[in-house]
């Protein structure tokens, strides 16, 4: 029975419709498309990890500066700053950085010579929150200020303010991007559709005749855009996957981007989400395909 | 099953192409259209397999009135009418086997249900051993029995054939009317547009003639 079987599938799996000719340009198109949305997604994932990271890094941790006077700051007003600092309730651990950690968080933007470590920085005061702990910030502040007059304390609510409100506004522009990217995907196989039933109009036509419903027609359509959609998009996004790969990879080969950037590779698992870059590629493409069909027979007859 | 009540047919502005046609197709008849060329044989078939709507006149088909028919209504009674058309318009990049099954397809049935069936129908008019050729590869009168059997394949209720014998040789010409003498016989209503005599005169069938789109003479069944 088998190889009947087999006979029978062998002469009925011919396709309604013809390979279009002229296919690889769509696919083209489709394939850039892809990447440049697996490239949206990926900084929208880079933004929000980057902003977490920040955003957990500063979190519990408060930092005070003993502003300098005159050529440095004075010793004992990092003292007194510092008793206040470990006599506080919540607080655990509160240290000054020396001189050589406080070249190394200016060295990014200034470098390092010797004009730089000449210059009046203020002393820093690394201070950390017990988990949980909410300290009285307007009355430690006050208190420091009694102890040391040119202590500034920085709770860095501004900062991670800002922070999230960059990521926000990385990730909303990104969003926008895909967006329009979804709309360019759906206007060009909405055309490609169009060009293609102007193409095979006498089968269409005759398969009108014998009594086909448009869903029998839209469906020949729609699966030669969804399958070409599918694989195009996956194309692309593999390309951005690569590239991502590439990006991480950078510091293996001495070429470490900005050092307070973030990091622009992908871990496996943000990695994976790009592969939502084909389906959705698919689902546009089916989805237009078949609207644009029955939207263009309801016209046509 | 079908009825004309005076139809006239115009394309946009030009002359009428029919005028004033009016006739009835009972179930199970079998009928020729005859006429010089250019009398409207052609228009009047496009008119009953629902590919032109008319001019003026009403159209009964399968006792429904298509001026009140749905869009959505067609579909089903298109796929009660078998049609051979003039020109054969077979799917190029389809096989032989896949343009008779066409039909089949479209009425949803799977391949291992109709294969048997198209494979018996293929070799009754001669095409057995080309299921998997495609049109371009057969002679003229091949591909004009391919679309004869995908006309027939599923058996429709009615059978339109403009020109159906005009690319074979008489003998297969023959077995060709056979088949729609066979299908007729099973309760298929048969219209049949020729030129040719002999054919006319081998089933003693009624004829209608059209004359500048004018139905001017009606045979009946012998």
């Amino acid at each position: 029975m088998k190889p009947a079987r087999q006979g029978v599938e062998e002469k009925s799996r011919g396709r309604i419709l013809p390979r279009e000719q002229g296919a690889a340009s769509l696919d083209l198109v489709i394939g850039v498309m892809a990447f440049l949305a697996a490239l949206a997604l990926g900084g929208v994932l880079i933004a929000n990890r980057s902003a977490a990271s920040w955003q957990a890094g500063l979190t519990g941790r408060l930092t005070v500066q003993v502003l300098p006077q005159g050529d440095a700051p004075a010793q004992t007003e990092v003292n007194a700053a510092l008793r206040v600092l470990q006599t506080t309730p919540g607080i655990v651990y509160a240290g000054a950085l020396s001189d050589a950690e406080n070249l190394a968080l200016v060295e990014p933007w200034l470098g390092r010579d010797a004009s730089v470590t000449a210059l009046p920085f203020p002393r820093l005061i690394d201070v950390q929150l017990a988990p949980g702990a909410t300290p009285d910030i307007g009355g430690l502040e006050r208190r420091l200020k009694d102890a040391a007059p040119h202590a500034v304390l920085d709770d860095h609510r501004r900062w991670i303010g800002r922070l999230r409100a960059t990521a926000d506004t990385i990730v909303l522009s990104a969003l926008a991007i895909l967006g329009l990217i979804a709309l360019g995907t759906a206007a060009t196989v909405a055309f490609a559709t169009r060009a293609g039933l102007a193409t095979h109009r006498e089968i269409v036509e005759l398969l009108h005749l014998m009594g086909a419903q448009d869903r029998f027609i839209a469906r020949a359509f729609e699966w030669h855009y969804f399958l070409a959609a599918l694989i195009a998009a996956a194309c692309g996004a593999a390309l951005a996957v690569a590239a991502f790969v590439a990006a991480g990879s950078l510091d293996q080969f001495g070429l470490a981007g900005v050092s307070f950037l973030p990091p622009l590779g992908l871990p496996l698992r943000e990695l994976a989400w790009l592969a939502a870059i084909p389906a959705a590629a698919a689902l546009i493409a089916w989805a237009t395909a078949r609207t644009s069909v029955i939207a263009a027979l309801h016209e046509f007859y | 099953m079908v009825r004309f009540e005076n139809v006239g047919m115009r394309y946009g502005a030009g002359p009428e192409v029919l005028r004033d046609v009016s006739f009835a197709l009972e179930s199970g008849s079998f009928t020729f259209l005859t006429g010089p060329s250019g009398a409207g044989k052609s228009t009047l078939l496009r008119l009953v397999y629902l590919a032109e709507t008319p001019s003026r006149g009403l159209i009964s088909l399968f006792g429904r009135d298509l001026a009140i028919l749905k869009r959505t209504d067609l579909p089903p009674l298109r796929r009660r009418i078998g049609v051979v058309f003039q020109e054969f318009r077979l799917l190029d990049h389809l096989s032989a086997f896949d343009n008779v099954a066409l039909p089949l397809r479209l009425a949803g049935r799977r391949p291992s249900d109709y294969s048997h069936d198209v494979d018996e129908l293929m070799s009754w008019v001669g095409l057995g051993e080309k299921l998997h050729n495609r049109p371009p590869t057969l002679s003229g009168g091949e591909q004009q029995r391919v679309a004869i059997a995908r006309a027939v394949v599923a058996k429709p209720d009615l059978l339109l054939a403009d020109e159906p014998t005009g690319n074979v040789d008489p003998d297969m010409g023959e077995r060709l009317i056979r088949l729609f003498v066979e299908l007729n016989r099973f309760g298929t209503t048969v219209m049949i547009a020729t030129h040719d005599r002999a054919l006319i005169e081998s089933t003693r069938a009624r004829e209608m003639r059209l004359v500048d789109g004018r139905l001017v003479e009606m045979r009946s069944a012998l």
